[in-house]
């Protein structure tokens, strides 16, 4: 996923600090999408994941005054997406039930999806709804930093640089956590291939 | 059969970005953000209202940054007391003198009411003593000093009266 121009985002920020709130309208419209991915990823739950992104763009639009442009507003909206999202799962601790498979139908349809799993031979051999289900469920099974690095890494394409910057942790970190994370994806699904009903 | 290596891992997961919400979900969802913020308005106390305000005016008054300037604040400290202690100091000294000369301000009492004919003429006599009180203190002078010669005063020592 591309960056947004940032000297566009500059200008709605200038609007929107002195008072222009169709300004903010337009930076929400723009980045509602991108962060509905990460954090609907992080939190596997639609209606967790609207009430969220309702409450960082209502912290967003509180704190904008403040925002100073030390970092592009890109990283800065991420991280108060981040930061939010992580807080809201360390309070809703293990009373959580999976439940992101329900919005996943439609993808079986995707074009990019069907050329993956015809060219990959473990994915073409495994049921795909069934390893899409056991994928989101070892999404679910990683600790919430983990998971936060492996969302905006493979799945909203950040480079590592932005994910340091977002999480405010070194690069080695940030590579260090998502080694981790894939050895640990690789580990539950290769299981899942060898005993596909368990 | 191959094991899953990372890029058949990286390829599962970055198809995920296709997934989506419900169909016009983003479309409502810019009004629901609206509604939200009008609610949330409406069920703040007025104090918290005052207080945002206040936030945000002090942020666009940038109050932050001149407080991090400690050397700037305590010049404007010290300034303060400066001027302060200038304005106490400067009353004190008067009335000090004024207390200094009761034979003259008795005198300047009683020259008043000899002569007060009308109001105006007796303002004029209050006038004239405070004028000549104000250059003796200035010059130390207790009375009129005697002139020998050449008009230049040789002694303010006050005449002697037998």
């Amino acid at each position: 996923m591309d960056q947004p121009r940032t000297d566009e985002d500059q200008e709605l920020v200038a609007r929107t600090q002195s008072g222009d709130a169709s300004a903010f309208d337009q930076l929400v419209i723009k980045y509602t999408p991108r962060l509905y991915g990460l954090v609907y990823n992080m939190t596997a739950n639609h209606e967790d994941t609207n009430d969220l992104l309702q409450d960082i763009f209502s912290k967003a639009y509180k704190a904008i005054r403040g925002f100073r442009g030390k970092s592009t507003f890109y990283t800065w909206i991420h991280s108060i997406a981040v930061n939010m999202t992580l807080n809201f799962l360390k309070k809703r601790g293990r009373r959580f039930q999976l439940s992101l498979d329900d919005v996943d139908a439609s993808i079986q349809n995707d074009k990019e999806f069907l050329e993956a799993t015809a060219t990959s031979s473990p994915v073409r051999e495994a049921d795909l709804s069934e390893l899409q289900r056991r994928l989101n469920e070892a999404m679910m099974k990683l600790s919430d930093d983990h998971r936060a690095v492996v969302t905006m890494f493979h799945i909203q394409g950040m480079p590592h640089a932005e994910i340091s910057k977002i999480l405010r942790v070194s690069e080695g970190t940030v590579r260090s956590r998502l080694f981790y994370a894939n050895r640990q994806l690789q580990n539950y699904l290769d299981e899942f291939r060898k005993n596909p009903v368990s | 059969m191959d094991e899953f290596n990372d890029n058949e891992i990286a390829k599962l997961l970055r198809l995920k970005r296709y997934e989506q919400p419900p169909p016009g979900y983003f479309e409502n969802f810019l009004h629901e953000f609206h509604r939200r913020q009008r609610d949330e308005l409406l069920r703040q106390p007025l104090w918290r209202i005052c207080l945002d305000r206040a936030q945000d005016l002090m942020l666009r008054l940038n109050v932050r940054s001149l407080a991090s300037y400690p050397a700037a604040a305590a010049a404007v400290l010290v300034c303060a007391a400066v001027i302060s202690l200038k304005i106490y100091q400067q009353p004190e000294t008067t009335q000090v003198a004024l207390q200094s000369s009761p034979a003259l301000s008795t005198s300047t009492h009683t020259e008043g009411e000899w002569t007060l004919a009308s109001p105006v003429a007796g303002r004029i006599f209050r006038m004239q003593p405070l004028r000549r009180f104000d250059a003796s203190t200035q010059t130390h002078r207790a009375t009129t000093p005697r002139y020998v010669l050449d008009t230049v005063p040789v002694s303010y020592e006050p005449t002697f009266r037998f």
